[in-house]
């Protein structure tokens, strides 16, 4: 194995590692723009310049490998590579290098979106000069939209390239190009294919500054007054990691965070802009029993007695219907209750599409069908017969929550019977037809586990806080439950119902947030479903 | 001096010169007979030991560059003709192609075979039509005599030659950017390693060279490796063509061996200023050589050493003299320009700092100039392509070498020309 000494520190490092790599790992700080872990190597920036012991120039870090360094190069035999990253001449060069890119961009911080997350600004505290020399006129152009939802603004575009790459190597639909040369030189998109591709999104993420911007956060809120939740995505059966930024009960943006057995770096843009159709559903938050035309508002005591007092006259003929946009310990409970049997709405599928770069959008735009089918193992596909056939004449719904029609089939089953529960976060058109309503929690309050298509058990967290009445999923099923047969635990925490379903099914066995992590577990086919 | 018989350009002025009837008539071909026959790596050794250095402006060794080649490798092998000639003041590979085509191809021939190449390329700059046509009818020619194709010569040995023309960009001579525009690519140079000759085009091992450099080998094989190092300089040896051009008499190209001094070049073989006016300044290597005043000129033998001894280099030898008329804070301003308009955009100090050069310049020669300026413009160029001195600091800090190619010479015209940048600051400003 490669051994680096960089400013004084050994570090052993695997092959092919470069000096980029080595430092970022060791939390050495060497600045950089356009290098990007997902990209290929291009080294025009210049800022990782660092000084390498027996080369004759500065080396960019990113292209320069700890291994390869000629034998009659080397200046200590113990080391397969000298390197220094903060002495006067590197340090130097990083302030020559940012003089040059501060040469035409705007001094407009105040309004720049990036600010606080910004690699010019922040880099520029660290070793910038306090004042411009340039005494010349500044290279003024207006904004363009490069796609429907991406405007650049070229004056802050430091032209390192990782949009373009990214186009080329990760969606693989190659929409931007560098244009014209030298100082002239500028991002564009095809004038016949603009930046509209479902993974368009990413490009303001991996932007380094302020030139790439998301229509849907342009001038919105200031980063900083934004509360930054890690958690995952619940728009399809993948699961891509993302920190949900919000600032009180709003979500501004969400932005995808490394998981590199999931999602790498990046998510799609369905993720991305899907929480805005919460904004735009009509929200229930407290309890409700429908009076003819009319609800009427309830507390919780009232509503859970009533629950199980229908459920008791139904003589233990009602159905549960379990949903794949819940969690596992939602899903759980329910199943717990309704032993016999189990049903689900009817599954929305979209189109299945994988990226020459492996990213995955999954058909199936469920956050956890896999985790659902394992644990409430007999979902009946076809509920209608099974209704029929055992008399079923209540159901206990957990609302998908997802703005639908119903179709022909539900509308019949939901005829034929004497009383619908639903469990609901929004008033959806299956939640109008329910006799009691029990408002549960929106997606981005949620808290649990979710199992993604490929069996790897992740930790949804709570990103919003809780509105009025609503109550968490789990703690309302406790409720029913222990309202239905007083021997049975009212669980207080969520991890005493994730505890219980371990002992239900080995394969959730002995899990707990705090192993599962912010990158998840694989269950190793474990729970096989 | 005695005089030198010229071996790349020795028939250039008679009738029919780029055929290959005539080419054939004066031993065109017969170095390539004998190579077929010999073992690929004898010919790497032997143009090794030549010594015979690149003609395009860095002034690499061949046999060394052939010989980074994998032995192993399991992919194909490529041989580029750079013929993408663009530096100002150069126009030495254009005569060659228009007059000595099949000695260009034989040398391609040859070195395609040592490095065990079977497709070749001639990147041709895109200007030069007339020789793309030549270079066409020649190798149509060899094609229709069993000189290029299948089975050459009854070798065993195949090889095509393709002919790619050049969309005007000076960085596409570049060999990495050179080898992205080939592949259909913008033409930004590539950060290396990897170096071409480990994966250049389409990944594969490349090797790049020089149209002169590849009309060289012919001779060398024809008459070997010490014969070659007989010519010229010591170190770095062998014929050399000079273009000279600028306040000259005869302007032209020049054939001589490496080593010549300037001065002979200039009031010998050129005829030295015209108008009777006095020398002022000489670009020795292309207008990205730092210039040398008159006095250095008058005192530098042209070859590698000598000229690097005098902080500038032999690059292309394009010699560019500029006489005493010449304004040179206005040349200065005209060199900047152009490096900034050919300038690819890749690197931040190359991309900013070229444009920065022009504003400043352009400033200065319209009177807005501050006596700060000319330290400025001392560490812009510093900024952009580093110290000529490593000593005092780094250099290199762009990815290809056009960072270096505006710099010093920018930074020579200030360095040694100050007074006339002085004298173009307004009065007032200008502390006694």
């Amino acid at each position: 194995m490669p051994l680096l000494k960089i400013d004084g520190r050994e570090i052993e490092v695997t092959g092919g590692t470069s000096v980029l790599q080595a430092a970022l790992a060791n939390d050495i700080e060497i600045p950089y723009y356009c290098y990007h872990p997902a990209l290929e190597v291009v080294g025009s920036c210049r800022m990782c310049l660092v000084e390498v012991e027996g080369m004759p120039k500065l080396q960019v870090s990113c292209n320069t490998f700890v291994g390869d360094l000629p034998a009659e190069r080397k200046v200590d035999s113990k080391y397969d590579m000298v390197v220094n990253t903060q002495n006067d001449l590197v340090i130097q060069e990083r302030k020559n290098m940012l003089e040059f890119l501060l040469l035409n961009h705007p001094l407009d911080c105040p309004v720049c979106d990036q600010a606080g997350e910004c690699y010019l600004q922040d880099y520029s505290f660290k070793y910038g000069n306090a004042h411009s020399r340039f005494e010349e006129e500044k290279r003024v152009r207006p904004n363009e939209y490069l796609g429907s939802q991406i405007v650049i603004n070229h004056n802050r575009c430091i032209l390192c390239s990782r949009c373009v790459r990214f186009t080329q190597e990760i969606s693989g639909t190659s929409e931007l190009y560098v244009e014209a040369r030298g100082y002239d030189t500028k991002i564009a998109a095809l004038e016949d294919k603009p930046l509209d591709n479902l993974l368009a999104g990413n490009v303001a993420d991996i932007c380094p500054v302020g030139a790439l911007l998301s229509t849907d956060y342009i001038h919105k809120n200031r980063i900083w007054n934004l509360k930054k939740q890690p958690s995952i995505c619940q728009d399809c059966s993948v699961g891509c990691n993302i920190d949900v930024f919000s600032q009180k009960d709003q979500v501004f943006r969400l932005t995808p965070r490394e998981n590199q057995d999931v999602n790498g770096y990046f998510m799609c843009d369905i993720g991305r802009y899907g929480f805005h159709r919460f904004e735009e559903i009509e929200r229930l938050t407290q309890p409700m029993v429908q009076k003819g035309e009319t609800w009427e508002a309830i507390d919780w005591e009232e509503a859970i007695q009533k629950a199980a007092d229908l459920m008791e006259k139904s003589n233990g003929k009602t159905a549960g219907v379990t949903s794949p946009y819940h969690t596992n310990e939602t899903n759980f409970l329910l199943g717990q209750i309704f032993k016999d049997v189990w049903g689900s709405m009817p599954q929305i599928l979209g189109e299945e599409i994988t990226f020459p770069s492996g990213f995955r959008i999954s058909a199936d735009r469920s956050p956890n069908r896999k985790g659902m089918n394992d644990i409430c193992e007999i979902i009946e596909l076809d509920l209608d017969s099974e209704i029929s056939s055992k008399a079923i004449n209540g159901l206990y719904i957990l609302d998908d929550g997802v703005d639908r029609e119903l179709d022909d089939t539900w509308k019949k089953i939901l005829e034929k019977m004497d009383f619908v529960i639903v469990q609901s976060y929004a008033m959806t058109d299956l939640a109008k037809l329910a006799h009691i309503v029990l408002p549960g929690l929106a997606p981005l309050e949620r808290e649990g586990t979710m199992t993604n298509d490929r069996g790897r058990i992740q930790w949804l967290r709570p990103s919003l806080p809780v509105m009025g009445e609503s109550k968490p999923d789990w703690k309302i099923l406790s409720w029913i439950r222990k309202a239905m047969n007083k021997d049975e635990q009212d669980f207080t925490e969520i991890n005493e119902v994730m505890k219980e379903m371990g002992e239900v099914f080995p394969a959730y066995k002995g899990l707990s947030f705090f192993r599962i992590g912010p990158h998840g577990l694989s269950l190793n086919g474990k729970a096989s479903g | 001096m005695k005089s030198f018989k010229p071996i790349l350009t020795e028939h250039i002025h008679q009738k029919d010169c780029h055929t290959l009837s005539f080419y054939k008539s004066v031993g065109g071909y017969r170095a390539l007979e004998k190579v077929l026959k010999m073992n690929p790596e004898n010919v790497i050794q032997e143009v090794k030991e030549s010594d015979l250095r690149g003609r395009g402006g860095a002034g690499f060794s061949t046999g060394v560059k052939w010989g980074f080649i994998p032995k192993d490798t399991n992919k194909p092998t490529y041989l580029i003709n750079n013929a993408d000639e663009s530096e100002p003041g150069t126009f030495k590979d254009r005569l060659l192609m228009d007059k000595a085509p099949h000695q260009m191809l034989e040398g391609m021939i040859i070195s395609a075979y040592a490095i065990g190449c079977h497709k070749s390329f001639i990147y041709i700059r895109g200007e030069f039509y007339k020789e793309y046509k030549m270079l066409e009818t020649a190798i149509a020619e060899a094609v229709g005599n069993n000189i290029l194709g299948k089975n050459i010569l009854g070798s065993n040995y195949d090889l095509d030659v393709v002919i790619h023309r050049g969309a005007g960009a000076y960085i596409c001579g570049e060999e990495t950017g050179l080898i992205e525009s080939l592949e259909g690519k913008r033409g930004w140079p590539r950060t290396k390693p990897p170096f071409p000759a480990i994966e250049g085009y389409l990944q594969c091992p490349t090797i790049v060279n020089n149209v002169e450099t590849l009309s060289c080998i012919p001779h060398i094989m024809n008459y070997g490796a010490d014969w070659f190092k007989s010519i010229g300089s010591e170190k770095g040896p062998g014929p050399r063509l000079f273009c000279i051009s600028g306040c000259v008499n005869n302007p032209g190209v020049y054939e001589e061996p490496m080593g010549v001094s300037l001065k002979e070049l200039i009031f010998e073989r050129a005829g030295g200023i015209r108008n009777g006016k006095q020398l002022k300044a000489v670009f020795p290597g292309g207008s990205s050589s730092a210039i040398l005043t008159a006095d250095e000129a008058l005192d530098v033998k042209m070859d590698f050493e000598d000229l690097v001894a005098k902080k500038s280099m032999l690059g292309s030898a394009g010699v560019i003299v500029m006489d005493e008329t010449v304004d040179m804070v206005q040349a200065c301003l005209n060199i900047a320009r152009f490096y900034a308009h050919e300038s690819c955009g890749q690197c931040t100090p190359c991309r900013e700092g070229t444009a920065w050069l022009v504003k400043m310049l352009t400033r200065l020669v319209n009177g807005g100039g501050k006596p700060q300026d000319i330290d400025m413009l001392f560490e812009i160029t510093d900024n952009i392509g580093g110290l000529i001195d490593s000593s005092k600091g780094s250099f290199g800090k762009t990815i290809c070498p056009f960072g270096e190619a505006v710099a010093w010479p920018v930074r020579s015209f200030v360095e040694k020309f100050k007074d006339e940048f002085l004298e173009y600051l307004p009065q007032e400003t200008v502390v006694a």
